[in-house]
């Protein structure tokens, strides 16, 4: 509810924002999980948007040429390591918005990737 | 799908000082603030964890501690404004 004057109006949020001119305040999560896979670190990434795919399938799940992996709007997945290792860090990183898939997904990786 | 992102939207700058007063109140002691080219780094030694404060965004940069994380997120959503 917006009170302009003696003037009132129900807005959505959206609209709210934009008629009183406020930017949001723009919040994001970046978390590392350690998880064992044996093989090169370009097997790892193709393994986890495999696996990524199949759990969201109501979500965009793109792989981009760098090799990381981009989920929804805001949900990039980037692997380190060495290929001869078989631990690998996983990044995950998500803003606000997309909390519900960010959070999930931190919480599939955590437990592992199949190996198939 | 805009329905899914759209549950709040939170505005404003954050008060540095009030935000480690609330960590501190939290329990989280061991807190270190340095001031950056854009606003503040607050810093967790001791969760090895980061917050980068600028003023219209805010990066918790974390170990996969979620129970850590979620705990930010929620003291730093105090902090702020919610439309």
């Amino acid at each position: 509810l917006v009170m302009q004057g003696a003037e009132m109006q129900l807005l959505d949020a959206d609209q709210a924002m934009n008629e009183l001119g406020l930017e949001e305040h723009q919040l994001r999560f970046t978390s590392t999980v350690v998880i064992e896979y044996p093989g090169e670190v370009e097997q790892t990434v193709d393994r986890i948007y495999q696996y990524v795919k199949g759990k969201l399938k109501d979500f965009p799940v793109q792989m981009s040429a760098d090799q990381s992996i981009t989920v929804a709007d805001s949900v990039l997945i980037k692997v380190s390591g060495d290929d001869d290792e078989a631990e690998k860090g996983v990044l995950v990183s998500w803003s606000y918005q997309d909390e519900d898939i960010g959070s999930y997904l931190l919480k599939l990786l955590k437990m592992g990737i199949p190996s198939t | 799908s805009s329905d899914r992102k759209r549950r709040s939207y939170f505005w404003g700058a954050l008060d540095v000082q009030e935000f480690v007063d609330k960590l501190n109140k939290e329990g989280l002691t061991d807190v270190k603030v340095e001031d950056s080219a854009e606003g503040h780094i607050v810093h967790l030694p001791n969760e090895d964890t980061l917050i980068q404060l600028e003023e219209g965004s805010t990066h918790i940069i974390c170990e996969g501690n979620e129970g850590l994380r979620v705990k930010l997120k929620d003291i730093l959503l105090q902090c702020l404004n919610r439309l």
